[in-house]
């Protein structure tokens, strides 16, 4: 053999060698015992994509419903439509963005609505005598799978005017408010066969009292709450539909309420005026919600939860009492609003609503042999700190990468975080392996 | 009072350097047989194979060989089913040797210039696990001047002075977004130096028989004053301060071999290695920051290597008075224990194959190619400190050629 043709056979080698990869062996891809070729998802904001205090073009595209149907299109998923607002109107409804932080670390938010989807504001009555105003936005007329509306309770969803008071919901519906009178949610929802849905109503129910302080909103009844999700799954499997349903979260294990503390505003007021030794907040008397409702003036302590949107501005400013001119906050005569404060007793009665409806969730999940989300459990992990992919996550404000400018609902990344978790339910429930998505992929807060 | 304090941790790089780093690469006919040599006298490569073996050496030397590799790994994330691959880069180990000694004295000087330790590896900004390496490229060369000298006609001993002269350029992505940007990226690059020794023994029973016992030392390799640069957004510039220096120390572990070869025929030798490899100072990998920021503080990740091994086998046969065939293989086993394994070199016991041959252009010239194959076994690894859970796989391909003068 001739040296030459050694050297073939090693050029010819070298070329080869660009062109091999080590095959990793994946999982088999099924759909196992489920049918994803229609898949809706039922919520509120967060199956809707909202984000950073708004429903913006952005939030939508990375909703958790969304990441999840792109998943499923590996094992038969089919085209997965969003309401999306138009490019042209991305901003939606307006959110909040991280313009800065001050020299202290504090953060400095701004408004972006420049490119918004709002119509108008109308006056929509709610009794004989009374409106109330609704913000209303451009209209969705295409195709939907994502029926995700912010704001909506479990109480909403069998009412037939709700499509009249939730700017949010009137965008789907032919009808122009207060013209809304005959469709209700859950009926919207089903009227197009579906062949898989996922369920995550129940948040608001809870999280409206909570995140007023206790102050606004109620908190829906048990017994209430059990027979309207009985309801509604019954007909969301009215025609042998499987899905998918979750619990709902901790409302405390959000940084709404863990971000400010007593101690950090005492801290700042202490830096001005160092004899100050106390904050006063106005506090509910008894977690029994039996009783009748009473608040006191009392010395703050670290369980008071206040809240994100709580104008620390407020504090020291002067308030006229039967005493005189008093500064807000630092006398029993002047505390923090209830509003701005979910106190212990508070926490205590929200958090026995939680248990029951995520009971509920629970009992009627096993009943119709859905798979579960079990999202109470996840965000209190988060709450703790998660590592994923090398990035390091947790349930702080901006730094924690999961929850998204307004304290409540999450970022892109925690959508992610969210959809991986119904995808590993629906897996285990059905026998299906649809991949799950890369966490690493999606962003956290946007720092400017 | 929105008070926040960014204590982003566990943005901050940190590297393994594993047994793939080690890269047995050290001469073409000692690769054709499986990376054998510690008792074996094949040409100037002794050297490095076996320091003690020079003074046996028939001829004198100065030859080189460059063995350009292709580390094909590939990554698929824990219940996903998208394979990550990495980009088709080709790292160039060489050797290069000098051996010299008058013909009837009992001594032989010699100089080599080898890479025993390196990695390159680049998965690219958009893969899962970005945030923990999106590319590494580290280089070694060692300088060994060596003496040897053969006590008797059966044995001879030899050692070397070791300075290695490393660089390391690792980057990583930064979870840290803004408008333009999905993450932040940080880069570590330096040059570091290290010392250390070759030594080693080789007895001939004039029997057929040919036995090797070496040690080659520890090199730590200090990095002063390496560049950490941070790309991140604006408002977060001061707690990344970029330039920044760092320093790191790398520990290469030391090996001890045995070798054994056995002349059967005129034709035929056969050799036999076994390498056994100290990881174990390998405990913690530490970044030593020049500026500290809440947000970027020192850090230390423990590693906790354990020792390794590898066993190695080859043939020669001379085919003709110009042709030599060489076959070979092995198995080494990998340092890095379960939970610790990472995409820098996603190690896992690996078994290996070669070929070679040598073509006789002249009495005093030699050319000779070799093949290396290398299967990495798949691995299944959430890693403890990144939680980076998936398998990785890979596959290495190392030809390589030499051009031997002897005389």
């Amino acid at each position: 053999m001739k040296l030459n043709n050694y050297k073939n056979i090693f050029l010819v080698g070298l070329l080869t060698l660009a062109a091999c990869k080590p095959s990793v062996e994946t999982p088999v891809l099924t759909k196992g015992s489920a049918d994803f070729s229609r898949f809706i998802s039922v919520g509120n904001s967060l199956t809707s994509g909202f984000a950073d205090g708004g429903l913006y073009r952005e939030g939508q595209l990375n909703s958790f419903p969304s990441i999840v149907a792109q998943q499923m299109q590996a094992v038969g998923g089919g085209n997965f439509a969003q309401p999306l607002f138009s490019e042209d109107k991305a901003d939606g409804s307006g959110y909040i963005r991280l313009d800065k932080f001050n020299a202290d670390g504090t953060p400095v938010t701004v408004n972006q609505s420049t490119n918004n989807a709002v119509r108008g504001v109308i006056a929509v009555p709610i009794s004989a005598t009374a409106t109330t105003n609704v913000t209303v936005y451009t209209k969705y007329t295409g195709d939907i799978n994502n029926y995700g509306v912010p704001g909506i309770r479990l109480s909403d969803a069998t009412n037939p005017l709700y499509g009249n008071y939730n700017g949010y919901f009137e965008r789907l519906l032919p009808g122009i408010t207060p013209a809304n009178t005959s469709t209700s949610y859950l009926d919207f929802v089903t009227a197009k066969p579906y062949t898989f849905f996922s369920n995550w109503l129940g948040n608001n129910d809870a999280l409206g009292y909570a995140t007023s302080g206790g102050a606004g909103d109620v908190l829906t009844p048990k017994a209430t709450f059990t027979a309207l999700y009985n309801q509604v799954i019954t007909k969301l499997t009215a025609g042998g539909q499987k899905g998918v349903v979750s619990t709902i979260p901790d409302v405390t294990a959000i940084p709404y309420f863990s971000t400010v503390t007593i101690g950090a505003i005492l801290a700042g007021v202490q830096k001005v005026n160092p004899a100050a030794t106390a904050l006063y907040v106005s506090a509910r008397n008894t977690a029994d919600d039996a009783t009748g409702i009473s608040y006191t003036a009392r010395v703050a302590t670290a369980a008071d939860l206040v809240t994100l949107t709580f104008p620390t501005s407020k504090i020291g400013t002067l308030v006229s009492t039967v005493a005189g001119p008093l500064p807000y906050g630092l006398t029993p005569l002047t505390p923090i609003e209830n509003q701005y404060i979910l106190d212990p007793n508070e926490v205590v009665l929200v958090r026995g609503y939680v248990d029951a409806y995520n009971t509920t969730i629970k009992a009627a999940a096993a009943s119709k042999g859905l798979a579960l989300v079990d999202m109470y459990t996840v965000l209190n992990n988060i709450k703790k700190g998660v590592i994923i992919d090398g990035v390091s996550l947790n349930s702080s404000f901006i730094s924690g990468g999961v929850f998204s400018l307004d304290g409540v609902h999450l970022t892109p990344r925690g959508y992610a975080i969210v959809a991986n978790e119904f995808i590993k339910a629906i897996n285990a429930q059905y026998g299906s392996t649809i991949p799950q998505a890369e966490v690493s992929a999606y962003r956290g807060v946007k720092i400017p | 009072m929105r008070k926040i304090l960014l204590l982003m941790l566990a943005f901050l790089p940190a590297a393994v350097f594993a047994q793939g780093f080690q890269v047995n690469l050290e001469g073409q006919k000692q690769i054709g047989m499986g990376h054998t040599g510690t008792g074996l006298l094949l040409d100037g490569s002794s050297v490095f194979f076996n320091p003690g073996a020079v003074a046996m050496l028939p001829e004198n030397y100065i030859q080189g060989g460059i063995s350009p590799l292709w580390f094909k790994s590939g990554f698929v994330p824990t219940g996903s089913n998208v394979q990550y691959n990495t980009a088709n880069k080709v790292a160039t180990p060489f050797n290069a040797y000098g051996v010299w000694g008058p013909k009837a004295a009992r001594w032989k000087v010699g100089l080599g210039v080898y890479t025993p330790y390196g990695g390159l590896t680049d998965w690219g900004n958009t893969w899962a696990g970005k945030y923990v390496l999106t590319s590494l490229d580290l280089k070694t060369i060692f300088f060994q001047p060596t003496f040897s000298y053969k006590i008797s006609d059966m044995i001879s001993i030899g050692a070397g002075f070791v300075y290695n002269h490393g660089s390391v350029n690792l980057k990583r992505a930064i979870p840290l977004a803004d408008a333009n940007n999905p993450s932040g990226e940080a880069e570590l690059k330096g040059g570091g130096t290290g010392y250390g020794y070759n030594a080693g023994v080789f007895i001939d029973t004039k029997k057929g028989l040919t036995i090797g016992v070496t040690y080659r030392s520890k090199v730590d390799t200090k990095l002063n004053d390496g560049d950490a640069l941070f790309t991140v957004p604006g408002s977060l510039k001061g707690s990344f301060p970029s330039p920044n220096t760092f320093k790191a120390q790398l520990p290469l572990a030391a090996t001890t071999s045995i070798g054994f070869g056995y002349t059967s025929s005129a034709k035929w030798l056969l050799a036999l290695d076994a390498n056994y490899v100290q990881w174990d100072v390998y405990k913690e990998l530490a970044f030593d920051y020049a500026q500290n920021t809440a947000a970027l503080q020192d850090t230390r990740s423990p590693r906790n290597y354990k020792n390794a091994v590898s066993l190695r086998a080859g043939a020669q046969y001379k085919a003709s008075n110009e042709f030599t065939l060489r076959v070979g293989g092995g198995y080494a086993s990998t340092p890095v224990k379960d939970g610790y394994v990472t995409p820098e070199v996603p190690d896992a016991n690996r078994g290996f194959y070669t070929a070679g041959l040598t073509y006789k252009a002249s009495r005093h010239f030699d050319l000779d190619v070799s093949f290396e194959y290398e299967h990495l076994g798949s691995r299944t690894q959430n890693n403890i400190e990144s939680n980076l859970s998936g398998t990785f796989k890979s596959n290495v391909y190392i030809p390589g050629v030499a051009l031997v003068y002897h005389w």
